[in-house]
C-alpha cells in the first residue's frame, strides 16, 4: 500500500470513527455500564461475604470463584471509587 | 459584510486558536506527555475507564456538547447588532472557551479520573463540594425550562414540526427494538429509521399539526409543555437503550445531514448580512454588558461542556497529548456552529427578523435552514419543517438527559429526607413539574439569560477548579485565572441584574396570574445560583491564598 492510500484509508477511518462518535458511542457506553450494574448485584449476591454480607453460602461462592476472580479488582475499584451527580450524565 | 467573509474570519480564530494558543499551552505550561498513563489506562473497566481512539470522542464530545444553545444563542443576542456578537463569540471561544473544556479534561485526567464534587473537594474545600452539586441541580433546572421553551414555540410557530417530531420518535424507538431486540443489522436500521424521521418531516408540511387538532390545540402552550415533558418522563423512566439513546442515534443523522448541507447552502448563495452591525447598548432584555455575554453561551464558552470534559472524556482519553484536539478542537468546531447561526439570523432583512423574534428563535432557524437547503434545490416548506424539527431534536436531546439527571440528583440529594425520593418516578415527576411550571409561566428571553447566566457561572467555577489545580502544581495560572474573574464578575452581575428585574416586577405588583408564578420562581432561582457562586468564589479564593503561601514557603529566600 502506498503511502497516499495509507493516507486516504486513515481519513476514511477517521471519518468512520467520528460518525460512530456522534451517532452510537453514548449508546454503547450505556449498554456496557447498564451489564456493569447487574454484574455489579451479580458479584455483591455471590461474593457479599467479601463487604461482610453473607448472603449466600461460601460453597457457592467457591464454585463461582473461577468466573469472579477476573472481576474483582475493577468491581472493588467501581465499589469504592467516589462518584456524584455529574457521573450520571456523561 | 458577506457571510463567507464571516465563515473565513471563524476559520481564522479556529487555526490560529487551535495551532498556536492552544498548542503553547498543550506544551509549555500543562507539558502533555504521549508516555504518561491516562486513567482509561489505569483503571480501564471497560465501562467507563476505557481507551478509546481521539476520532471517536471527538464525535462523542461533539454530539454531547452541540444542542441548541450554540445555535439560539447567537439567534437572541444579533439584536444588538451583529457585530458584538460575532466579537464576543470568537473572542470568548479563543480566550476561555477552549481553555476550559481543555483544561477541564486535563485536571480530571491528571487527578485519576476525578468529577468535579471530588475536585471541588480536594482542591477547594468539603464545603465546596456540596455547594456546587446543589448549584448544578438549579443550573439544570434552568436548562430544562429554557429548552422546555424552545420546543414548545417551535411547535406552535411551525405546525409542520410536531408531526416530524412523532415520526422521529417512533424511528428512535424501532430503531431501539431492530439493534438490541430483534438484533438486526445497524445499517438496515438506520436506513428504516432515519427514512421514516424523513418521511415525517414530509408528513409534517402535508398535515400540519393545526389541521389533525384544530387550531386551538395546535397553539396551545400548554399541549405542547406536557407533550415535552412527558417525552422526557419517558427518556428519564424507561430503560435507555430503548427510547433516549436510540432516539438520539436517529436525530444525530438528521442535524447532522442538516448542518453538512446548510453549511455547504451557504457557501452557494453566500448571502451578506442584512441586519444592522451595531443597533445599541440597551435592548428590551437589558444592556450589552453583562447580559450579551450570557445570552451567548455554549458558542463561546459553557458549563456544560466541562462536566462533560471532566465526567466522560477524561476518562477515555487514551493518551494526554488527544485532549488538546478532542477538548480544544470541539470547542472551536461548535463556534463555527454558533457562526453559522449568527449568519442564518444576520442574513434575514430587519423588519422580518423583529416579527420572527417575537415567536421564538425556532421560527428564525427553520426559514434560514430551508433558505440554505433550498439554495442546493430543497422545497422551501420541507425545508423549514426539516429546520424546525432540527430545532426541536437539539433541544429535546438535552432536555431528556437533563431530566435524567435530575431523578438521579432527586434521590440523591433528598433520600436521607424521604425513602420517596428514591422512587424514579417521584424524581422525574418533581423535575418535570418545575421545568413545566418555569416553561408555562416565564418570558423566554429572560429564561434564556438566566439558564445562560448559570452555565456560564458554571464555566467559572469549572475555571476556579483548575486554577486551583494549576497553582497546586506551581503552574502559570493566569490563562485560566483572568477569565475566570472576567466571567464570573459578568455573569454573577446578569443574574443579579436578570434576577432584580424579575423580582423587582414581584413586589411592585407589576405582574399577576401566570407571570407573577415565573417572574418569582425565576428571580429567587437566580439569586440562589448567586449566592452559591459568592460562597465558592469565597471558598476558592482561600484555596488559592493557602496554595500561594505554600508556594512561597517552598521558593528558596533569596540572597
Amino acid at each position: 500500500m502506498t503511502e497516499e492510500e495509507k493516507k486516504k484509508v486513515s481519513f476514511f477511518q477517521h471519518v468512520k470513527e467520528f460518525v460512530y462518535g456522534v451517532a452510537a458511542h453514548d449508546s454503547a457506553r450505556f449498554a456496557v455500564k447498564t451489564r456493569a450494574s447487574m454484574e455489579h448485584l451479580f458479584i455483591l449476591i455471590t461474593m457479599g461475604d467479601m463487604l461482610g454480607v453473607p448472603i449466600l453460602p461460601p460453597y457457592y461462592s467457591l464454585r463461582l470463584l473461577p468466573y469472579v476472580v477476573p472481576q474483582i479488582s475493577t468491581w472493588k475499584r467501581r465499589m469504592l471509587r467516589e462518584k456524584d451527580l455529574t457521573d450520571a450524565l456523561a | 459584510m458577506n457571510s463567507i467573509i464571516v465563515l473565513i474570519l471563524g476559520l481564522i480564530v479556529f487555526f490560529i486558536g487551535y495551532r498556536v494558543y492552544a498548542k503553547y499551552i498543550d506544551t509549555k505550561i500543562i507539558r502533555s506527555d504521549p508516555k504518561k498513563a491516562t486513567p482509561a489506562k489505569m483503571y480501564m473497566d471497560g465501562v467507563e475507564f476505557m481507551p478509546t481512539s481521539k476520532s471517536i470522542l471527538f464525535g462523542y464530545q461533539f454530539k454531547s456538547i452541540a444542542g441548541a444553545a450554540p445555535i439560539i444563542g447567537p439567534i437572541i443576542a444579533i439584536q444588538w447588532g451583529w457585530l458584538p456578537a460575532l466579537i464576543w463569540i470568537l473572542g470568548g471561544a479563543f480566550f476561555i472557551g477552549w481553555v476550559q473544556d481543555y483544561s477541564s479534561a486535563m485536571v480530571a485526567m491528571r487527578n485519576e479520573g476525578a468529577s468535579f464534587g471530588g475536585l471541588s473537594h480536594k482542591l477547594i474545600s468539603p464545603r465546596a463540594r456540596v455547594i456546587l452539586l446543589s448549584f448544578i441541580y438549579f443550573y439544570l433546572l434552568l436548562i430544562a425550562g429554557a429548552f422546555g421553551n424552545v420546543v414548545v414555540s417551535t411547535a406552535i410557530g411551525l405546525k409542520a414540526a410536531p408531526m416530524a417530531w412523532l415520526l422521529l420518535t417512533i424511528g428512535g424507538i424501532l430503531a431501539g427494538q431492530m439493534i438490541y431486540r430483534w438484533k438486526k443489522d445497524i445499517i438496515l436500521t438506520t436506513v428504516v429509521c432515519v427514512l421514516i424521521a424523513m418521511v415525517g418531516i414530509a408528513l409534517g408540511t402535508a398535515w400540519p399539526s393545526d389541521k389533525i387538532i384544530g387550531a386551538n390545540l395546535a397553539n396551545s402552550r400548554v399541549l405542547w409543555a406536557i407533550a415535552a415533558f412527558v417525552f422526557c418522563y419517558f427518556a428519564a423512566v424507561m430503560p435507555i437503550w430503548k427510547f433516549a439513546l436510540p432516539i438520539n442515534y436517529v436525530a444525530s443523522y438528521i442535524v447532522f445531514l442538516g448542518l453538512f448541507f446548510g453549511i455547504i447552502g451557504i457557501f452557494v448563495s453566500h448571502p451578506n448580512l442584512s441586519l444592522p452591525a451595531w443597533k445599541g447598548f440597551t435592548i428590551p432584555i437589558g444592556p450589552m454588558w453583562p447580559i450579551l455575554f450570557v445570552t451567548i453561551a455554549c458558542g463561546a464558552i459553557s458549563g456544560w461542556h466541562s462536566i462533560v470534559s471532566s465526567s466522560g472524556t477524561a476518562r477515555q482519553l487514551e493518551s494526554e497529548v488527544d485532549a488538546r484536539p478532542v477538548g480544544g478542537g470541539v470547542m472551536f468546531v461548535e463556534m463555527m456552529l454558533a457562526i453559522f447561526a449568527l449568519i442564518i439570523a444576520g442574513t434575514y432583512a430587519p423588519a422580518e427578523y423583529g416579527a420572527a423574534i417575537a415567536k421564538g428563535p425556532g421560527a428564525i432557524w427553520a426559514a434560514g435552514v430551508s433558505k440554505f437547503l433550498g439554495a442546493l434545490g430543497l422545497p422551501a416548506n420541507l425545508g423549514s419543517a426539516y429546520g424546525s424539527v432540527m430545532m426541536i431534536v437539539l433541544a429535546v436531546t438535552i432536555m431528556q438527559l437533563v431530566i435524567r439527571f435530575m431523578r438521579v440528583a432527586t434521590s440523591e440529594l433528598l433520600s436521607d429526607v424521604s425513602p420517596v425520593f428514591r422512587n424514579p418516578h417521584v424524581g422525574t415527576v418533581v423535575a418535570s413539574i418545575l421545568g413545566i411550571i418555569l416553561v408555562l409561566t416565564g418570558w423566554w428571553q429572560y429564561l434564556w439569560v438566566l439558564f445562560g447566566g448559570a452555565n456560564q457561572l458554571m464555566a467559572s467555577l469549572a475555571l476556579l477548579i483548575v486554577t486551583a489545580w494549576l497553582m497546586s502544581q506551581g503552574k502559570p495560572a493566569s490563562w485560566t485565572f483572568y477569565p475566570m474573574v472576567f466571567m464570573f464578575v459578568t455573569t454573577t452581575a446578569a443574574l443579579v441584574y436578570t434576577s432584580y428585574n424579575l423580582l423587582k416586577r414581584v413586589f411592585s405588583g407589576a405582574v399577576k396570574g401566570e407571570a407573577l408564578v415565573g417572574n418569582t420562581l425565576m428571580g429567587f432561582v437566580g439569586f440562589f445560583l448567586v449566592i452559591a457562586a459568592l460562597i465558592l468564589a469565597f471558598e476558592g479564593v482561600k484555596a488559592i491564598l493557602r496554595y500561594r503561601s505554600l508556594k512561597a514557603q517552598a521558593e528558596p529566600a533569596k540572597a
